[in-house]
C-alpha cells in the first residue's frame, strides 16, 4: 500500500498534464522523477533543483483535475461533456449550439476543426461562446469530494476551490524549506519550517526514509530486523513484534472476551476466538455491559441533578437578598416610588441586562449621565453609588426595575381613575342644562299646538253655524225652481273644495290680530278674529269631525308668541 | 502506456459497459487501458453472420478520444473474421469511423460496435474487398497508416 500523502504521487503528474493542457512550455521540476518510481527519491538531490527557489505565493498550489473528481450524486447525461465524458469544466458553446470543456474542445480542434458532434466547420476561439448561465449554475451545484487523499471532504463544485486552496489540511503545499522542492500535506509541515523531506535512517532496517513517510515506514514498509514470534514461529519484524503478539499471534495466550461475565477459558487466540463464538457466558456479558452503560448514565443524570440543584439554591438565595434590600429601601421613600416616564431602555441597558457582567458598570456610568433615569426620584441622589454596586447580576437588576415599573403603573391608574371622575361631572353639568332647554322647549311647542287646535275649533265652529243657516233658508225656497237651479249651481262645501279666494296682502295686521279668510261660498272677504291671547281656558274641549280647513292651516303664520 | 486523458476517458467508458451494453455487444477483456477485447453478433437472421460471434481487438493510443482507436477482427478457433466487402481476411476493417477523417471524439467503444453491428446487418455481399489476397500478403502497415479510399457508401 502506498503511504498517503506521498508528494510525487496524485496531483503531481496530472498537474504535469494539466500544464501541458494549458500549453504551458515549461513542465514543472517535479514531473521530470520518474512515474514508475514514485516514491524512490534520488539518493542525492538534483542540484539544478537546488538551485532555484521557488515563489512562494498561493498559485504554487497544484490545480484540482476536475475530470478525475469523485461527483457525489449521478450526473445528468446532458452536463457532460461528449469528449472527456465528465461534467463540464469551464465550459463553452459553439456557434452550432454543442457544448464541450475548454479544454476538450481545444485538443479536438487541434486534430479536426469540425465540431465533434455535427462536423460542422469551428475557428477556435472565434466560434466560441459562453454557454447559459443556467449551466454553470447546474455545474456549481454538483457535490463532489475534495481531490486529495485522505479527504473526505464533500461540498458543492463551486466551493470545491475555496476549500482545496485555503482550508484542506491534505492540500499538498511547498515544502517550507527554500532548497526542497518537493511538496508536503499542509497538515505535516512543521511550525519550525524545517523541511520534512530530509532523510533519515530507518531505525530498524538502514534504509534511509524521508522523515515525513517514517511512521508509515515502520508500520507498513520496513522489513528490516526480522525475528521469529516465540509462540507461533511466524517470521515477524522485530518492532512490530509486540503489536503482532497483541492483536495477531495466533498462539498468543489470552482471556475469552466475557471474562468480565466470570468466563474461565484462557487459552490461546485461535482456540479462545473459536470458544468465543458460543461463550455461554456471552448472553451475561451483554448484560454486565449494558448494567455498566446504564450505571453510566445514572450518574451523569445524578451529577446534573446535582449542579442544577445548587444552582437553584444559589439563585433563590440572590432573589431572597435582593426582596430584603428592596423592602429596605422602599420603606423610607415608599410614597415616592415612581420613575418619571422614560419612552425605553436605552441600548446601554439592554446590553447590560444580556451580560451580567456589564451591568454594574452600566448603572454606575448611567447615574452620571441621566441622574433620574433608573432612580426613584424621591431617592436621594447620594444612594447611588450604594445601589449600583448591589445589583450584581441581571436577576437582582431586573427585579429592581420590575418594582419600580409595578409602582409607576399604580401611579398612572390612580391618575386615569381622576381623570376618568372629572370627566363624567363636566359631562353630566352640561348635559343637565341641555336637558332643562329641552323640556322647556317642549312644553312651549305643546302651548302652540293647544292654541292652533282653539282657533282651528272655532273656525269650524262658526263654519257649522253658517252651514246650518244656509241650509234651513234653502228649505224654505224649494217650492221655485229659480233657487233650485242656483242651489245647484252651488254645491255644500264638504262635497268639493271651492276656489280659493285670493290671499289678502296683509294678512298679520299690526295689532297682532290673526287675520282669517273665512272663504268658502258663504264667506265675504276677510274678518279680523281676536288673538287667542288667554283663551287657552276657553278652548272647546272637541270638535265633533276632525276635518280642518286647510286654508287656515297652511297659509298663515302664526303669531311668535309663547 | 496511455495517457492520462485517455486513461480517464476509458475509465469512463469501461465503467459505463460495466453496467449494461446494448443486445449483441459483450466485454472479453479490459484489464489495462491500452487494448481491450469485445464480442459483437449480429442479431437479425442475416444468412452470412447467422450464430456466429466475432472478435474485436480496440488499441487505444495515448491522444485516444481525439485520435480514433484501432480496431480489428482477431481470428481465434471460434471467432472467424466475418465476410464482408470492407473487412479484409486479416481483421482490417476498412470503415471511415475508424479514421483520421470519419472520427469523431464523442464516439466511444460502445457507438464503434453498434456501428459494426449494422455494418454487417446492412451487408448482403459474401465477398472479400477487391485485392483482398495481395494486401493481407503484403500489408506491414498498421491499421491506422492505411490510406483507404471511403468510396463505397452503400454498404
Amino acid at each position: 500500500m502506498p503511504p498517503p500523502n506521498t508528494p510525487e504521487e496524485g496531483l503531481i503528474t496530472r498537474t504535469a498534464e494539466s500544464l501541458a493542457l494549458t500549453s504551458i512550455s515549461a513542465p514543472p521540476a517535479t514531473a521530470s522523477s520518474p512515474p514508475s518510481a514514485p516514491r524512490t527519491r534520488a539518493t542525492s538531490p538534483d542540484p539544478n533543483n537546488r538551485t532555484t527557489c521557488p515563489s512562494r505565493d498561493s498559485s504554487d498550489l497544484l490545480e484540482i483535475d476536475y475530470q478525475i473528481l469523485e461527483y457525489i450524486d449521478s450526473v445528468d447525461e446532458t452536463l457532460l461533456c461528449p469528449v472527456c465524458r465528465t461534467p463540464f469544466y469551464s465550459p463553452i458553446t459553439t456557434t452550432c449550439g454543442h457544448t464541450f470543456c475548454a479544454g476538450c474542445i481545444n485538443r479536438a480542434l487541434e486534430v479536426q476543426p469540425t465540431c465533434p458532434i455535427d462536423r460542422q466547420p469551428i475557428n477556435k476561439t472565434r466560434d466560441y461562446h459562453r454557454p447559459p448561465l443556467i449551466v454553470k449554475d447546474q455545474l456549481d451545484r454538483l457535490k463532489v469530494k475534495c481531490p486529495n487523499r485522505g479527504c473526505e471532504h464533500i461540498c458543492s463544485r463551486e466551493h470545491l476551490n475555496a476549500h482545496y486552496e485555503r482550508r484542506c489540511e491534505y492540500t499538498l503545499v511547498r515544502c517550507p524549506d527554500p532548497w526542497c522542492n518537493k511538496r508536503i500535506a499542509r497538515r505535516h509541515v512543521s511550525p519550525a519550517s524545517a523541511c520534512m523531506h530530509r532523510e533519515v535512517s530507518c531505525r530498524y532496517c538502514e534504509q534511509s526514509v524521508p522523515l515525513v513517510d517514517l511512521n508509515t515506514h515502520y508500520d507498513y514498509i520496513c522489513t528490516g530486523a526480522t525475528t521469529k514470534c516465540s509462540d507461533c514461529d511466524a517470521t515477524v519484524v522485530l518492532h512490530r513484534l509486540e503489536k503482532h503478539r497483541l492483536d495477531d499471534c495466533p498462539e498468543t495466550i489470552i482471556r475469552c472476551k466475557w471474562h468480565i461475565a466470570g468466563c474461565k477459558v484462557d487459552d490461546k487466540r485461535r482456540t479462545v476466538l473459536e470458544h468465543e463464538d458460543g461463550c455461554p457466558y456471552e448472553i451475561i456479558g451483554q448484560l454486565v455491559k449494558e448494567r455498566a452503560e446504564d450505571r453510566k448514565t445514572i450518574e451523569n443524570l445524578t451529577d446534573r441533578l446535582l449542579a442544577l440543584e445548587t444552582e437553584r439554591n444559589e439563585t433563590n438565595e440572590r432573589r431572597a437578598r435582593r426582596r430584603e434590600q428592596l423592602t429596605q429601601r422602599s420603606t423610607p421613600s415608599s410614597t415616592s416610588i415612581y420613575n418619571p416616564p422614560r419612552d425605553r431602555m436605552t441600548q446601554d441597558e439592554l446590553l447590560a441586562l444580556e451580560d451580567p457582567l456589564l451591568a454594574p458598570h452600566f448603572v454606575h456610568n448611567n447615574h452620571h449621565n441621566n441622574p433620574d433615569d433608573l432612580t426613584p426620584t424621591g431617592e436621594a441622589s447620594s444612594s447611588h453609588p450604594s445601589r449600583s454596586s448591589t445589583w450584581v447580576s441581571p436577576e437582582d437588576y431586573m427585579l429592581a426595575r420590575f418594582e419600580r415599573l409595578e409602582a409607576r403603573m399604580e401611579d398612572l391608574s390612580k391618575q386615569f381613575l381622576e381623570t376618568d371622575a372629572h370627566q363624567s361631572m363636566n359631562l353630566l353639568q352640561q348635559t343637565m342644562a341641555l336637558n332643562q332647554q329641552l323640556v322647556e322647549l317642549g312644553s312651549k311647542v305643546g302651548v302652540l299646538s293647544m292654541h292652533t287646535n282653539w282657533l282651528m275649533n272655532m273656525q269650524r265652529h262658526k263654519h257649522f253655524q253658517q252651514r246650518a243657516g244656509a241650509v234651513a233658508a234653502a228649505a224654505a225656497a224649494a217650492g221655485f225652481s229659480s233657487s233650485v237651479a242656483s242651489a245647484s249651481m252651488n254645491p255644500p262645501y264638504p262635497t268639493s273644495m271651492p276656489p280659493q279666494p285670493p290671499i289678502p296682502s296683509s294678512a298679520t295686521d299690526n295689532d297682532n290680530n290673526i287675520v282669517v279668510n273665512v272663504g268658502g261660498s258663504f264667506g265675504n272677504g276677510t274678518r279680523v278674529v281676536p288673538s287667542p291671547v288667554g283663551v287657552v281656558d276657553n278652548l272647546p274641549p272637541r270638535y265633533p269631525n276632525g276635518r280642518s280647513s286647510r286654508r287656515n292651516s297652511e297659509g298663515r303664520e302664526m303669531p311668535p308668541r309663547l | 502506456m496511455a495517457g492520462t486523458f485517455a486513461t480517464k476517458r476509458l475509465g469512463k467508458e469501461l465503467a459505463k459497459i460495466h453496467e449494461s451494453l446494448p443486445p449483441g455487444i459483450e466485454l472479453v477483456s479490459a484489464d489495462n487501458f491500452e487494448e481491450w477485447f469485445l464480442d459483437i453478433r449480429v442479431l437479425d437472421s442475416n444468412p452470412l453472420y447467422l450464430n456466429q460471434i466475432y472478435r474485436l481487438k480496440f488499441k487505444f493510443s495515448a491522444q485516444y478520444p481525439i485520435e480514433p482507436p484501432e480496431v480489428v477482427f482477431v481470428k481465434l478457433a471460434d471467432r472467424p473474421i466475418p465476410i464482408h466487402p470492407h473487412i479484409y481476411s486479416n481483421g482490417i476493417i476498412c470503415l471511415d469511423l475508424l479514421g483520421q477523417q470519419g472520427w469523431s471524439p464523442v464516439q466511444n467503444v460502445q457507438s464503434i460496435c453498434m456501428s459494426l453491428q449494422s455494418m454487417l446487418t446492412g451487408n448482403s455481399k459474401n465477398e472479400r474487398p477487391a485485392g483482398d489476397e495481395d494486401f493481407v500478403r503484403g500489408n506491414r502497415l498498421r491499421p491506422k497508416d492505411i490510406n483507404f479510399y471511403y468510396h463505397d457508401n452503400d454498404v
